[in-house]
């Protein structure tokens, strides 16, 4: 499955797509079935949105124990906060979505990491 | 120190303001991130991870309390209530909201500070000795020359586009705390037989992905020309460096591909043709600037404080602080006091605005008003009467700021790495916390000896881990943090490249395999030998015995 990701412009805060508008939890994402063209489309309009959001990029995620979670420890760390200061980010928040992502295992290169390294 | 004059604070004010208009102007949608982008660089204004980050040169790693509080003040209102100090002797703050920067450039102008080419193809933040004005070791005070090369190179019209960053180091000392063998230039001062005053001027070290340690292309150029000679070195840069290929543009590729002599011949060779009277610093502007680094009111004391022993004989931790956070300095009765940002278990190079603001009190107090970032992310109150010592000492300690390890080996240097950094491929902090706090034991810390251990997320090596006595580079294999040990670095004036030792390994095996390399070291050393000194005796071999072991 692919998630929709960006930082928003005016504060830089790590946002995630949702049916048209961002949103600043992983665990609201929208999923994308990694052939589902809604994906790539809403890329599109995210780069339409060029006051409201910076570069985004589709995310693979994977299931994890009690919910979702990016497959790569990149985009963990983007979804959770700094791991040196617990306290800063979205992990501050707690809840079921940033324990579904603490308890993922493993970790992978995400796609669209690559995608991102190439057009930059 | 320097201050500025009405010109520079128009300027600053004037660049502030600009930048306001570009951020509405991209905020409306009237330029696009495109266009946006090269110019927040201008103002080392970075999209990291989680939010900007903002880069603030403090130039040659030298400021004031009134400086410092304001960092802390823009640390408290606009960040998380802390900052990070970097090995380039900045200043970044990494929880920063586009839409408040222009205030914050404000704010950093009315102190005569700004974050303008810590960022971009240009010539950065020159790096100096913290020791500067304070030791003895040193020929001259380097700050003059940093500071004549600062106004130089400051929106240097013909060096604004260059192929690739540029990086000066400047140190008048024997003993070098710039790790100037391993910057784009580094310029050494020396005094000849005759003693005239001249700088050895080391061009092409670097680190990244294609590490060199400098070579000398002059040994002793005078003082008097320096600007014009390096005029020419950055002509030839500008010329010939490859701005085709990224990871080939810096200025050591073209030393190395040219070799050092032939690039020395180009160099000299253009620097035949500048006009030197019209490129170099008339005197009247170098006494100037020499007139703002004036010696200061030192008292004069006798060489052994009292109060100073007495305090130490009655409390060992002071004593133990003395031991390792103090240096001589050329006054008797003052001493230069290292604050280390390395306390067990905390993240290198962090400070919270309330430390800043403790460090600006004491500064004002008892350092003449003079504070120092080092490259090794500590700082430094550079002349601090022995008689003050045991009070510097206790408010040290109450914030949690006495740790006494400078030189040690928990004295890591680590870039922020991929908790914070875009580029990262790994995380260096947690790997720099959990060896930190394997060798909490002071007693043992001391027993090691001199110890440098340095930390990079990524192959761009900000956390200096080439120059290493192991250094830890962090790799990405197949999505997973991954790091590799090397072990023979020296970023001071023996400065040598570190060798890998083997395979790389995962985080939780480090500190073991840290401790294996300490103990290897602790049982063939011989004498008062440094683990560097170990390392260049015996080889790598026992070391990659010991650690790779188990893998046989």
């Amino acid at each position: 499955m692919k998630a929709l990701t960006a930082n928003r412009l005016i504060d830089g805060e790590v946002v995630f797509w949702l049916d048209g508008r961002w949103v600043e939890r992983f665990a609201d994402a929208q999923l994308f079935a990694d052939d589902d063209a809604a994906g790539p489309a809403a890329v599109e309009t995210g780069l339409a949105q060029s006051t409201v959001i910076v570069e985004p990029y589709l995310i693979d995620v994977v299931p994890a124990p009690g919910g979702w979670a990016p497959v790569s420890y990149r985009e963990r760390l983007r979804a959770l906060g700094p791991t040196n200061e617990p306290t800063h980010g979205k992990q501050a928040e707690g809840g079921a979505g940033i324990e579904a992502i603490l308890a993922a295992t493993g970790a992978a290169r995400s796609t669209g990491r690559v995608d991102l390294i190439r057009r930059k | 120190m320097y201050r500025y004059d009405a010109i520079d604070k128009e300027f600053l004010a004037d660049r502030a303001a600009e930048f306001r208009g570009q951020v509405a102007r991209r905020l409306s949608g009237e330029i696009t991130e495109d266009q946006f982008k090269p110019l927040r660089l201008m103002n080392g204004l970075y999209l990291q991870l989680h939010a900007y980050m903002l880069r603030i040169a403090i130039p040659y790693g030298s400021l004031d309390s009134r400086q410092m509080r304001r960092m802390a003040h823009i640390a408290r209102v606009y960040d998380k209530g802390y900052g990070h100090f970097t090995t380039r002797q900045n200043l970044q703050l990494h929880w920063i909201k586009l839409g408040q920067v222009p205030d914050i450039l404000d704010l950093l102008a009315e102190v005569d500070l700004h974050a303008i080419q810590t960022s971009g193809n240009c010539i950065r933040n020159v790096t100096a000795d913290p020791y500067a004005g304070a030791t003895a070791e040193e020929i001259d005070d380097p700050r003059v020359w940093s500071e004549v090369i600062r106004q130089w190179s400051t929106v240097h019209p013909e060096f604004s586009y260059l192929p690739r960053k540029f990086k000066f180091a400047v140190t008048a000392a024997a003993k070098d705390r710039t790790a100037a063998r391993v910057h784009d230039i580094g310029l050494v001062l020396r005094r000849a037989r005759d003693g005239s005053l001249g700088f050895e001027v080391i061009v092409g070290g670097g680190q990244g992905r294609t590490p060199y340690v400098g070579p000398t292309i002059r040994e002793h150029l005078p003082v008097d020309s320096l600007l014009s000679y390096l005029q020419a070195i950055l002509r030839v840069y500008n010329r010939h460096g490859r701005r085709d290929n990224k990871y080939k543009a810096r200025i050591k590729i073209l030393v190395a591909s040219l070799g050092a002599a032939e690039f020395a011949r180009q160099v000299e060779e253009e620097w035949g043709r500048i006009d030197s009277p019209q490129a170099d610093l008339p005197d009247t502007e170098l006494a100037r600037i020499r007139g703002a680094f004036t010696p200061l009111a030192f008292e004069a004391l006798p060489a052994r404080s009292d109060a100073f022993e007495s305090a130490k004989a009655a409390s060992p931790s002071l004593a133990r602080f003395a031991r390792n956070n103090v240096k001589p300095h050329k006054k008797s009765g003052y001493g230069i006091v290292e604050i280390s940002l390395k306390a067990h278990g905390a993240t290198p190079g962090d400070a919270s605005a309330d430390q800043m603001d403790l460090v600006a009190d004491l500064a004002e107090r008892y350092s003449l008003d003079d504070i120092r970032v080092t490259h090794e992310q500590n700082l430094v109150l550079p002349h601090v009467k022995l008689d003050d010592l045991p009070a510097v000492h206790a408010a040290l300690a109450e914030a949690g700021l006495a740790t006494p390890n400078i030189g040690l080996i928990s004295d890591i240097i680590a870039c922020p790495g991929l908790d914070y950094c875009a580029l990262a491929n790994a995380r260096a902090i947690p790997i720099a916390q959990a060896i930190a706090q394997r060798f909490e034991d002071a007693d043992r810390a001391e027993l090691i000896g001199e110890l440098k251990i340095k930390i990079s997320g990524c192959i761009n090596a900000c956390g200096h881990h080439h120059v290493g006595n192991i250094g830890i580079l962090g790799v990405d294999k197949k999505g997973e943090e991954f790091y590799q040990l090397s072990l023979g670095g020296s970023g001071q004036e023996d400065a040598s490249l570190a060798q890998i030792l083997g395979p790389g390994m995962s985080a939780e095996r480090v500190p073991d395999a840290i401790e294996t390399l300490v103990d290897t070291y602790l049982s063939v050393r011989q004498g008062e030998e440094r683990f560097l000194d170990t390392v260049r005796r015996v080889g790598m071999a026992p070391f990659k015995e010991a650690v790779y072991a188990d893998a046989h």
